[in-house]
């Protein structure tokens, strides 16, 4: 890594400061918005732009309270997902509460931001992140470009993660993915990322015990359960990162790009 | 300006898991101070490791893991992630101190009595009392276990308690048989873990069949307690350990 010269957070809590001033009406970073309040500022969830009935809080390190589960009670063990829960707001006295605030909101968001826009943000691609992997997760080394690609798709798009995807494969094969419209960079894979990457691996494995209709063990133990699920009323959701369980939505997300295509061949109507 | 950094390892499925180092990172902030910056960072959850520095301002960085032993985490995963070179690293204008992990601390047997006395407070015991300490184990890595011994002998040392014993989950002597053959009539147990999590609030409590704080059985009386890492004396442990990386680099 290049070595960096000056203070990086200093100068990022000042720009992210002076972003939030210059406008007149906030602005939106991932879930919150973010607007200038006399000479502090007001945090609140981009859904709660009313304002009634929030719970007030003017302690910054509130934050990481509320972004801990999701409106139904669920961990969220990835704070850029597109769930953070709704109704509060943090009242903060000044530019340190306010980074301190988005740190827990969006862990090294503002940074990042920062870097980014003065084309000083460093990307490291997915081969170079699997390469220093070690212990359970050096298998995502092994993984192929394709399922790469698509576990990114599965597991990075904005339907599932607000950040701006910035990596690539590797320095020769761009991600395909949609890398996403927000303000919060992601510089490298993330440990969900290589931990999911790491699950698709096993996908990736079993492929030679295929049937001869094409369907891997677990592609029709994913499809067992969601009829399983399905005939008792309802599919329950795994949760958010917990891959190796069949009705996960970062796994179903990745099934809908390998494993509907071979359920439903081209020309046949679904 | 000094930043303290505090690394743990964070899950992706349970909430509690990175609770204690939120914790003790705001009980440093507001009670023990020393620093301008109390910073938190996780192997599997945000901000991480790799990350982390790019968000502290402060030109000195003290770096705790909080983690028991020294083994895979300490010595290789996070010097990796943080880059650091070794106990002194100096990087983007930063002087950067890596402190050991926890366990061997001087401080941790003080932590582990605490942890004892809150549980036994207001509790009769009365006869010859074993503690016993609940380590992980693993059969890759002999620091891991070697951490619950030295603090069983540290303790065994202060003449508190008849018998103090050790016993593994994960190799030998395995917990059960330590608890059931340790000859007192009163048995302390208590896991040297960092949070509390799935071995300490369903393996444990299955595999010894507690029924809670404590359980009678053959004339015996179990106490399990808390983890070790959940109490509030270790923000203080912490701070201490990061105060002794920075004797250390002076002397």
């Amino acid at each position: 890594m290049r070595e960096r010269t000056g203070n990086v957070a200093a100068e990022a809590r000042e720009a992210f400061a002076a972003w939030i001033s210059e406008s007149d009406d906030g602005r939106v970073f991932g879930e919150v918005r973010i607007e200038k309040d006399g000479s502090g500022y007001s945090i609140r969830h981009i859904e709660d732009e009313g304002g009634e009935n929030l719970d007030v809080s003017t302690d910054p390190t509130d934050a990481r309270e509320i972004s801990r589960f999701t409106e139904s009670g669920e961990y969220r063990p990835l704070k850029s997902s597109p769930n953070l829960r709704r109704r509060w707001e943090l009242r903060l006295s000044g530019e340190a509460a306010l980074v301190s605030a988005m740190n827990y909101f969006y862990p090294a968001g503002a940074v990042h931001w920062h870097l980014d826009r003065e084309g000083e943000l460093e990307t490291t691609s997915f081969r170079e992140n699997a390469s220093r992997q070690s212990g359970m997760y050096e298998r995502a080394k092994h993984l192929s470009d394709e399922a790469a690609q698509n576990a990114a798709k599965a597991c990075c798009e904005d339907d599932v993660c607000l950040k701006k995807t910035l990596w690539d494969i590797d320095d020769d094969t761009p991600l395909e993915a949609e890398r996403g419209d927000g303000e919060i960079p992601c510089p490298e894979p993330c440990s969900v990322f290589v931990s999911f990457a790491r699950r698709v691996r096993s996908f990736e494995k079993e492929e030679i015990y295929a049937d001869s209709d094409g369907l891997t063990p677990s592609e029709k133990e994913d499809i067992a359960a969601l009829v399983d699920g399905a005939a008792s009323g309802g599919v329950s959701f795994a949760r958010e990162a917990e891959f190796e369980e069949p009705v996960n939505e970062r796994r179903m997300r990745y099934r809908r790009l390998t494993l509907a295509p071979k359920l439903r061949p081209e020309g046949e109507s679904g | 300006m000094k930043a303290l950094v505090i690394v743990g390892h964070g899950s992706h499925l349970n909430g509690d898991s990175s609770l204690p180092i939120y914790e003790h990172a705001a009980r440093i902030r507001r009670e023990i101070g020393g620093f301008d910056e109390v910073v938190e960072c996780f192997w599997k959850e945000e901000p991480s490791m790799r990350h982390v520095l790019d968000t502290v301002e402060s030109d000195e960085v003290f770096i705790v893991p909080a983690f028991i032993s020294q083994g895979y985490f300490t010595e290789q995963v996070i010097p990796r992630e943080l880059g650091l070179d070794g106990s002194l690293t100096e990087k983007d204008g930063k002087t950067i101190h890596y402190a050991g992990p926890l366990g061997a601390f001087e401080g941790m047997p003080d932590v582990i009595l605490e942890r004892t006395a809150d549980l036994m407070r207001g509790k009769e015991a009365g006869g010859t009392t074993a503690l016993v300490l609940l380590g992980h184990g693993t059969d890759l890595n002999k620091n891991s276990s070697g951490v619950i011994y030295l603090n069983a002998e540290r303790i065994r040392e202060r003449n508190i308690y008849d018998l103090v014993e050790v016993g593994f989950l994960d190799q030998e002597p395995e917990i059960s048989g330590v608890v059931e053959n340790v000859e007192a009539e009163n048995v302390i147990v208590i896991p040297v873990f960092i949070a509390e999590g799935w071995h300490t609030r369903e393996t444990i409590p299955e595999d010894l069949g507690f029924d809670g704080e404590v359980t009678v059985r053959d004339g015996k009386a179990v106490f399990y307690g808390a983890p070790v890492g959940t109490h509030p004396s270790m923000a203080r442990l912490i701070a201490d350990r990061a105060r002794e990386a920075e004797a250390a680099s002076l002397a």
